[in-house]
């Protein structure tokens, strides 16, 4: 039987079908003239234009883009200070901080919202965009410290221990040495932070409030309160932004272990 | 495993200030300062300043469009930032939890008007300021749920019907009981309003009972007769049932008359119908909420708003009835003869507004209605 | 070459070890900060809507009556067991979908594919997951509905035509696509490091291809399995989008059920505060059950 005709390699293919499938016709159906998505319409691009000239999507992106990036930033540090902690010091309650920093990946988005609310509600802090970067920030470092826990196990303690002995401060041996090389995973974590802040929905639509108006949560409104085919657009260009990070995403891990093999 | 470290043995002296330290405060100062700016920015006192001079309106869908918005920044020069709620409790409910801060005007219907007064969430209106108030239709000059629209000005009404696709449906409907009628058709082509009161009320007007009842068993009659009709039920939409009427994929959808219309008359196949028995009869209004950061702009979108040329221009594109007389004047006749925006009065007389019931039957309508919508 | 030691000090006693900075400045600056913000913004919170899921019918701007079990015992009531029952057959629905259907795709990707394009297969086959969850629902309403593609199909097809949107089958379909690339990664991750030699011994014993697998594949991959299924069922069990979207008026999950307390019609914050609770509860029951058969470092690499 030949190679590339087994019944895995059969199904595997039908499964990238399945995959694309409904992001194929979200592509189609953006350069549908039809406005209701029920058939061909011929080919158009007025929902391109139209998306283009929609204000209230610009201003929802930039929303969405200053919140991610603002949070991912912040989750970069504390994150990876966090990994770091954790890896280097034994200490009373270690398993219970340990267990709270997981937390985030746990439990469920909706469940996460409603405390934050409610803890927002109960301190009566005002909604805003600030509310939500700060209950972002809490899911983003768990992720980027998760990401850079597991290559802090997989690292060479030699390295910093000779900076140590070459006459660094822990400080300094600190920025120098571990840093870098964790550069890699750092970058990976907050990748997949972006992406996780980008697509929230829950957490957002709970704790937004004072004009703040995160994507996710105008394309929701659009989509209960009967969407017109410009989203179909934006699917496509949001789809290729995505597919651009994550290329990305991909350049930096190929770099990253090319250079680990050296070693 | 390599990652774990004993504490460092070493003593140095104590390091001066460290680049990653320096990094860390200044994260950390401008992380406050952010958050501190905010604050300042959306929960200033209502007498404005300290405000980015933004006017922030919290509305339903369809009430105003980029035209409405442009229109009055080119007159008055105040920039026009809108937020779009589906429903008057979860407008509420970020009003009190803290999100409504920013919001200069908001658009409650008429019961929330009165729940909302009674809660102290919305300013008293300085009449002297709105110019335009003697253009209001009579019969909203006192209205019951306000009185003297002491704390709101009457925006637009309306009534809740059934809006059909011709050439899906098994007939055409009359009253509400062309939907248990003709169940087995409809097998899940049908929405309802994603509203407690209104849903529940027209089972109950379709059963005879008042919209207002504080009768348990009338409510329990109506959850009963509700949840005979789930096999019909695709979703409880209030909108965004839009493009699968018009494609077919639904044959009826109850809806608010403002969005209906709007839609019947973008295409042949669909008709709005009023409910023989009647539906219920609506008003959503214009309020300044008590946190208002920017009043002097909520004024003058109010004046704005009033004005008749920018009400006619307003309805003409967006297609509600409004409550403003002068307005209505200037329509032109098939607009004014749109039996689904403006009814004749013997339909209007069979219709009611909703109130507010007491409490024990808020709390049964909350049972019944949670216990059809998760069934 | 190697420059000398420093000098190491005298050493001090052991109360100023303890309080001396160099002991703890450092786990402090790493450790306090994530820490602190973990504390303020997730484990107050969720202490907090502890204490008023134990105020029985507590509403957003009423004033709140004293402690007692009200709201879980409100859950017990036949309807919300009804939706509880509904997510868990949803979140366990997919979870075999997705297993069944991400199994032959990681088995192929991780010792069948060729080497070369292994990775570049792997993040093909995950990209979707990078794009807007909610779009790629919205794209299964298109897809569904009476009047979409899969109907355009069959009828050329010449098949009759189906109504799966607003149904549990469009919430089962939407959930294993949502999931699916989790569980092939977590699979992945875990066939990639399965040892082909023991199944090459097995075949040398006289096993057949189905023996092998059954018998040494899948006992080799079951941490792996456990991660990828409980990951798919939690993130199932929660999820909002999906059967929000999707499912219409008979789909109503615990989320959605949560959702409504809160930005509904009802506020009933101390119900929903149950809810979530008993959410959290369960999400926790299931991680319990992993750590008895699985394997974390398979997670966090996945991750």
């Amino acid at each position: 039987m030949p190679r590339s005709l087994t019944w895995p390699s059969l199904f595997t293919a039908l499964m990238y079908a399945f995959m694309y499938f409904p992001i194929v016709v979200l592509g189609v159906y953006s350069f549908s003239d039809s406005r209701y998505s029920s058939g061909w319409g011929g080919f158009s691009l007025r929902w391109y234009r139209a998306l283009f000239s929609d204000r209230r999507i610009f201003a929802a992106l930039q929303d969405s883009l200053t919140i991610a990036i603002v949070a991912v930033a912040v989750s970069a540090v504390l994150g990876t200070l966090m990994a770091i902690g954790l890896a280097r010091y034994r200490f009373w309650g270690k398993a219970l901080y340990r267990g709270v920093s997981y937390l985030p990946l746990i439990i469920p988005d909706i469940a996460i919202a409603v405390a934050t609310l409610v803890f927002l509600a109960s301190v009566a802090v005002p909604l805003s965009l600030g509310t939500i970067i700060a209950a972002h920030i809490v899911f983003c470092l768990a992720y980027v410290a998760v990401v850079v826990s597991s290559r802090l196990q997989s690292l060479d303690p030699n390295l910093e221990e000779a900076a140590l002995d070459l006459g660094a401060t822990p400080t300094q041996a600190l920025i120098k040495v571990l840093i870098p090389q964790l550069a890699p995973a750092i970058l990976a974590g907050c990748l997949l932070a972006f992406v996780l802040s980008m697509d929230d929905l829950l957490i957002s639509s709970f704790t937004a409030g004072g004009g703040a108006n995160p994507l996710p949560l105008e394309i929701f409104s659009r989509v209960r309160t009967g969407v017109k085919p410009d989203i179909n657009a934006l699917s496509v260009v949001l789809i290729l932004g995505s597919a651009l990070l994550a290329g990305l995403a991909e350049y930096v891990r190929y770099r990253s272990d090319r250079n680990r093999q050296p070693s | 495993m390599s990652g774990m470290r004993r504490l460092n043995a070493f003593s140095y002296p104590r390091p001066a200030l460290s680049r990653r330290r320096f990094i860390q405060g200044s994260a950390a100062v401008m992380a406050g300062l952010a958050a501190a700016n905010c604050r300042q920015n959306l929960s200033g006192p209502p007498s404005g300043g300290g405000n980015d001079g933004t006017l922030h309106i919290y509305t339903w869908a369809n009430y105003t469009d980029d035209g409405l918005s442009q229109a009055f920044t080119e007159k008055t020069g105040i920039p026009v930032v809108v937020d779009i709620f589906d429903s008057n409790e979860s407008m509420l409910t970020k009003m009190q939890a803290g999100g409504g801060g920013a919001y200069s005007i908001i658009y409650p219907s008429d019961y929330m008007v009165s729940e909302m007064t009674e809660l102290n969430l919305l300013t008293e209106l300085d009449q002297s300021r709105i110019t335009g108030l003697e253009n209001l239709k009579a019969k909203w000059v006192n209205p019951a749920y306000d009185p003297n629209n002491a704390h709101s000005i009457p925006f637009c009404w309306g009534t809740t019907g059934l809006v059909y696709n011709r050439k899906a449906s098994p007939g055409a409907p009359v009253d509400w009981d062309f939907l248990w009628e003709n169940q087995a058709a409809l097998a899940r082509r049908v929405t309802l309003i994603d509203d407690m009161r209104e849903t529940l009320g027209a089972t109950l007007k379709s059963l005879g009972y008042s919209y207002n009842t504080n009768n348990p068993a009338e409510i329990e009659a109506a959850y009963k007769w509700l949840l005979e009709l789930r096999p019909a039920i695709a979703a409880f939409k209030t909108t965004g049932f839009e493009s699968e009427l018009l494609g077919g994929d639904l044959s009826v959808s109850m809806a608010y008359s403002s969005d209906a219309i709007a839609l019947a008359l973008e295409d042949d196949n669909l008709e709005y119908i009023i409910p023989a028995s009647g539906s219920s009869l609506w008003t959503d209004t214009l309020a300044i909420p008590a946190t208002a950061p920017n009043v002097e702009a909520a004024y003058q979108w109010m004046n704005f708003i009033l004005d008749p040329e920018v009400a006619r221009a307003a309805v003409e594109r967006l297609l509600f009835a409004t409550a403003n007389q002068a307005a209505f004047d200037r329509l032109p006749p098939d607009i004014q003869n749109n039996k689904g925006l403006y009814p004749p009065e013997e339909v209007l007389v069979k219709s009611e507004g909703i109130v507010a019931v007491d409490e024990v039957s808020t709390a049964l309508f909350d049972k019944f209605w949670t216990q059809v919508t998760s069934a | 070459m190697a420059p000398p030691l420093a000098p190491s000090p005298p050493p001090s006693p052991p109360w100023a070890d303890r309080l001396a900075p160099r002991r703890w400045l450092g786990p402090v600056v790493l450790l306090g900060p994530a820490g602190l913000w973990l504390l303020l913004l997730l484990v107050l919170p969720t202490l907090l809507i502890l204490e008023i899921s134990l105020v029985p019918g507590l509403r957003l701007g009423q004033p709140s009556g004293g402690y007692g079990l009200g709201n879980y015992l409100q859950i017990l009531q036949p309807i919300y067991l009804r939706v509880m029952g509904r997510s868990l057959v949803f979140a366990l629905g997919s979870t075999l979908l997705c297993l069944v259907l991400g199994f032959p795709v990681a088995y192929w990707l991780a010792l069948m594919s060729p080497k070369r394009w292994r990775n570049l297969l792997l993040v093909g086959f995950i990209l979707p997951l990078w794009t807007s969850s909610l779009l790629r629902a919205y794209a299964w309403i298109t897809i569904l509905r009476p009047s979409g593609v899969v109907n355009t199909l069959l009828t050329a097809l010449g098949l009759p035509t189906q109504n799966w949107l607003n149904t549990s089958t469009a919430v089962f379909i939407g959930l294993a696509y949502s999931f699916l690339p989790y569980m092939v990664l977590i699979l992945y991750a875990s066939l990639e490091k399965l040892d082909t030699r023991l199944l090459e011994a097995a075949a040398d014993l006289g096993a057949t291809p189905r023996q092998g697998f059954w018998k040494i594949t899948v006992p080799q991959t079951m941490p792996g399995i456990a991660a990828g299924c409980l990951l798919v069922f939690i993130a199932s069990l929660g999820d909002f989008v999906v059967p929000t979207l999707l499912g219409g008026a008979s789909s109503m999950n615990i989320s959605r059920l949560i959702y409504n307390q809160f930005l509904g019609p009802t506020r009933a914050w101390g119900f929903g505060s149950a809810l979530s609770m008993v959410l959290i509860f369960a999400v926790s029951l299931a991680i319990a059950l992993l750590l008895r058969y699985g394997d974390r470092s398979t997670v966090t690499e996945a991750s």
